[in-house]
């Protein structure tokens, strides 16, 4: 990975402007002006649930649920629905499983009982605030790996956001990224706690240029998470990265997508503003819980013509 | 009080909303219309169907579907007060011919082209977003000049080209399309626009691969035009881009108003001040900051120079259907025989006044140009004579370089003018109100010797000074913010000078009208040319040696001369901004006639006399709402 030198780059991101309204316009623009009927959304639904990263991320979280999410994972649509829509023996499963660092080992330990390949992912970092030393971050990210997530999701550290201290943030991300190691690394911008859409776009490129594989609009904790305006200006930032580097990054909207129609909206999103090259699960993460049950439900509602109650579908 | 029948014309392409706009308001304030529509389009007929369910209140609203030609036709029927017209630009020239001399009043909206001004400090993907809204999509009008700004010129091609393969063209109901087609007409036009400009030497851009035979248009990006080459000149069609580059904010300024269309142009510019200098700056009818396209009917959409002086929605909008309470209807006075050619063109000679008698007259007065007396071109002068038939003075005979230098003049003074402040405005036209006063005792024996009597005229010289303080109070009345729906931010109905107006002063009254038509077009921040009173101007000449010591040089500009000579000079004058006359019939029809060359708003008596005493007729309203013009400033806020 390309290293940069920030003061070199520090002119030129200074120089950003995001202007919100307009941001806004774009963003309803979006969402109205594609939508997706019929087989074409039975497609659209199964290939948003190949970028699904299951979450759970609770205090009450012990090993019997996770076993039942890592099950979920590996299996996310019933069996007989999946062959009516004759998908049942393409591997249809979700991206990855995102927990806890303390529940890594539950999950690793579940997913090869289920015997699927799928990553798992763990936040670190303190997460969800950050609001811890930077020891202790770094550590937190060594153990995860060592108890076998290949997927990190860290969070940045806001405090250096909003106090304009560029060039520290950098240094952080870094400093995160090679404790990694070899696994793939996620930065969580909290795009709700950065003030301003010209800080979210500065923030992705620092996360960008420092080394990350992806970048996370959200922990899916804050008050607002991941919106439409707030990613159209990570996607674009991911465009001119591109434009800038050669290099793809990836992008990941978490917190607050429940609803089958909003994913859709969100694989338009991104077909509209970066194109189809990003629409596969090595540059797209969907972070859900509930969002795969009302594909679910969907799906049913597409094969039978009949709504699904909660209780004809698997819990996840 | 409202106007009466409106005559409503359409163009061959119109969309629902446009003619919507202007039938609603004409009946809100009470007016009835009659629509005169393309054969070839349904929804007219639709309205006129809803028309017809109108059981109680049959006929307000009528339907004719006939061709253009048809126009002048309904124009010139009796009652017919005003007629709209909305479309391109040499309709609505050939119909402010055919009309002139008609009863009807002319509005017209004409051209469709917008402008983008994309400044360094702008969100440069947000812009992009702004052009495809403003050329590339089913509700722009028009096509788009778009102006960039040197240093960012590559950013912004790159992400128009990159965002320009992802519109989608397809059939205009389908929810999931950006633009659809707009018939062959339209078709054929942008072809040929784009075929001439790569044959001058421009850079065409199309998106995607669209069949020769289809009836879809791909959004187009011409770049690298020769500013000086016809196509830069001609308006941009639909949907086509037509990329410039600038270096300063003030040349942005100077690209943008040099052409004659006025219509909309948005500003993309983070950085306050710029926006607001640029959005001042620029001469249109509505100035959108960072977005493009917003419409509400709140607030009034217009245009200046070509583009038409005729506004709808806002208060504007209302008083298109609206006439001052008391003034009579409008009727036909068209002169079959005035020959349009000829009109005004020769000065008849006047014989020279008999052996002068009495003291020695005065020498003769110049003309009152650029802030001083001169001699005139012509070098002669004509005889005034008072009501008794002797001799009162003699005055300069003005001619066309005259009325060339005294335009010169005007604009030479209409920046430092129009930049003045308000209180500034005001000082100056209260120190002329009391200079006035002090000169009342010539002014009144002038009007004596004019057949007026004493006491009346120390009452007309009172009245105009009260007129030129009551006007100058009104300086300070300058801008409003409108309350939109919708909108985070406000919106500003600013109202700014027209630039350099002429008015050509009726024979009675030379002192009353004079003033009540000077502190109008002055308090609004104008610069005038004016021709007074052709049976006594040496009232207003009395009044110009005030100002020459008090106003800035080339303010006001009055020449004396033959009035219909100097009128058809002004009419036909390309840089004359507006025109108001109050004379004969047949010079309000050539005036019409002649305000075609660059469609400039004027404002004719057509040979009736005005009650100049009369606060509704001397001092009203609607002479400051014809002083100024609108322009809609969209503030959009957020971040």
């Amino acid at each position: 990975m390309k290293t940069y030198n920030v003061f070199e780059e520090q002119d030129w991101i200074s120089k950003i402007q995001v202007n919100h309204p307009a941001v806004l316009r774009r963003a309803e623009q979006i969402q109205a002006r594609r939508p997706v009927k019929k087989e074409w959304q039975a497609a659209w639904l199964l290939k948003a649930v190949t970028f699904i990263d299951l979450t759970t991320l609770s205090g009450d979280d012990t090993s019997s649920n996770i076993q039942r999410l890592c099950y979920k994972a590996k299996y996310p649509i019933r069996e007989d629905l999946l062959k009516a829509l004759n998908m049942h023996d393409k591997g249809i499963t979700t991206a990855a499983v995102c927990v806890y660092p303390a529940r890594v080992c539950d999950a690793v330990k579940a997913l090869k009982a289920v015997g699927c390949n799928i990553p798992v992912a763990s936040v670190a970092t303190g997460f969800p605030a950050g609001q811890t030393h930077l020891k202790t971050r770094l550590e937190e990210i060594r153990l995860a790996v060592e108890d076998g997530a290949t997927e990190i999701d860290i969070v940045i550290n806001r405090t250096l956001v909003l106090t304009g201290q560029w060039e520290a943030l950098y240094g952080e991300i870094r400093q995160f990224r090679k404790a990694c190691g070899e696994a793939h690394l996620k930065t969580i911008l909290a795009t709700g706690e950065l003030g301003s859409l010209t800080n979210v776009y500065k923030a992705s490129m620092i996360a960008m240029m420092a080394g990350s594989d992806f970048i996370k609009t959200s922990t899916g904790k804050e008050t607002v998470n991941a919106t439409f305006p707030v990613a159209i200006v990570m996607l674009r930032a991911i465009r001119d990265f591109f434009w800038k580097t050669g290099n793809k990054i990836g992008f990941k909207p978490a917190g607050g997508i429940r609803s089958a129609k909003d994913s859709l909206a969100w694989l338009s999103l991104v077909k509209e503003e970066l194109g189809d090259e990003w629409l596969k699960p090595e540059l797209f993460r969907i972070g859900a819980s509930t969002l795969l049950s009302d594909i679910e439900r969907q799906i049913y509602h597409h094969v039978t013509g009949r709504y699904a109650a909660y209780h004809d579908l698997p819990m996840s | 009080m409202r106007t009466g029948v409106i005559g409503l014309i359409l163009p061959s392409t119109f969309s629902f909303l446009e003619m919507m706009w202007r039938i609603c308001p004409a009946l809100a304030v009470g007016c009835t219309v009659v629509a005169l529509v393309p054969p070839a389009s349904p929804t007219p007929l639709l309205l006129a169907q809803l028309a017809g369910e109108l059981g109680p209140f049959p006929g307000i609203v009528n339907v004719i579907s006939g061709p253009a030609s048809l126009g002048p036709v309904l124009a010139s029927q009796p009652g017919v007060q005003k007629v709209a017209f909305c479309g391109a630009l040499e309709e609505g020239r050939a119909l402010r011919r055919a009309l002139a001399g008609e009863g009807a009043e002319l509005g017209l909206v004409l051209g469709a082209e917008a402008l983008l001004l994309l400044s360094d400090a702008a969100d440069v993907d947000s812009a992009v977003e702004g052009v495809v809204d403003a050329a590339w999509s089913d509700r722009s009008p028009g096509g788009l000049r778009l102006l960039v700004q040197e240093s960012v010129w590559e950013e912004a091609m790159r992400r128009l080209q990159a965002r320009m393969e992802r519109l989608r063209s397809g059939r205009g109901l389908d929810g999931a399309v950006d633009m659809g087609a707009r018939g062959t007409a339209a078709r054929e036009l942008a072809q040929r626009y784009v075929r001439e400009a790569q044959s001058q030497g421009a850079q065409v851009f199309q998106a995607g691969d669209v069949p020769l035979d289809s009836p879809f248009y791909p959004p187009t990006l011409v770049s690298d035009l020769p500013p000086a080459s016809p196509c830069a000149q001609a308006e941009v069609p639909w949907p086509v881009v037509v990329a410039s580059p600038f270096r300063t904010a003030k040349e942005a300024l100077a690209l943008a108003n040099g052409t004659p269309r006025g219509g909309s142009a948005s500003v993309w510019s983070e950085r306050l001040g710029q926006a607001l200098e640029l959005g001042y700056g620029l001469r249109a009818g509505t100035v959108w900051i960072n977005s493009h396209g917003l419409r509400d009917p709140a607030v009034p959409t217009g245009g200046c120079k070509e583009s038409g002086s005729s506004w709808h929605g806002g208060p504007d909008g209302l008083y298109e259907y609206l006439r001052p309470s008391g003034t009579p209807t409008r009727l036909s006075y068209l002169s079959k025989d005035l020959n349009y050619d000829t009109f005004g063109l020769a000065v008849p000679s006047t014989l020279p006044a008999g052996p002068e008698t009495g003291p020695t007259p005065a020498p003769p007065y110049g003309l009152f140009v650029g802030g001083r007396f001169q001699a005139p071109g012509a070098r002669s002068s004509r005889p005034i004579q008072d009501a008794v038939g002797n001799l009162h003075g003699y005055v300069a005979e003005g001619g066309a370089k005259d009325i060339r230098g005294a335009v010169e003049a005007a604009h030479q003074a209409a920046s430092g003018w129009a930049g003045q402040s308000p209180a500034a405005r005001t000082a100056l036209l209260w120190a002329l109100a009391a200079a006035l006063e002090r000169r009342e005792s010539a002014l009144a024996s002038r009007l004596e010797r004019q057949g007026v009597e004493l006491k009346a005229a120390k009452a007309e010289v009172e009245l105009s000074v009260r007129r030129l303080r009551a006007w100058g109070a009104q300086a300070q009345a300058q801008g409003q913010t409108l309350q939109v729906a919708g909108l985070r931010g406000p919106v500003l109905r600013l109202r700014e000078p027209l630039g350099v107006l002429a008015i050509v002063c009726p024979d009675e009254r030379p002192l009353l009208a004079f003033v009540s038509l000077l502190a109008p077009a002055l308090a609004h921040g104008n610069t005038v040319v004016m021709v007074p009173s052709g049976a006594c101007p040496l009232l207003a000449l009395e009044v110009c040696q005030d100002m020459a010591t008090l106003f800035p040089a080339g303010l006001v500009n009055v020449v004396t001369g033959d009035r219909d000579h100097l009128t058809r000079c002004l009419a036909l004058h390309q840089d004359v901004q507006a025109l108001w006359y109050f004379g004969s019939a047949q010079g309000s029809q050539f005036v019409e006639w002649a305000s075609a060359g660059n469609l400039k708003p004027v404002w004719v008596s057509r040979g009736l006399p005005r009650a100049w005493e009369q606060e509704a007729e001397g001092a009203g309203p609607e002479l400051g709402l014809r002083a100024a013009r609108t322009k809609a400033l969209w503030l959009p806020m957020g971040d």
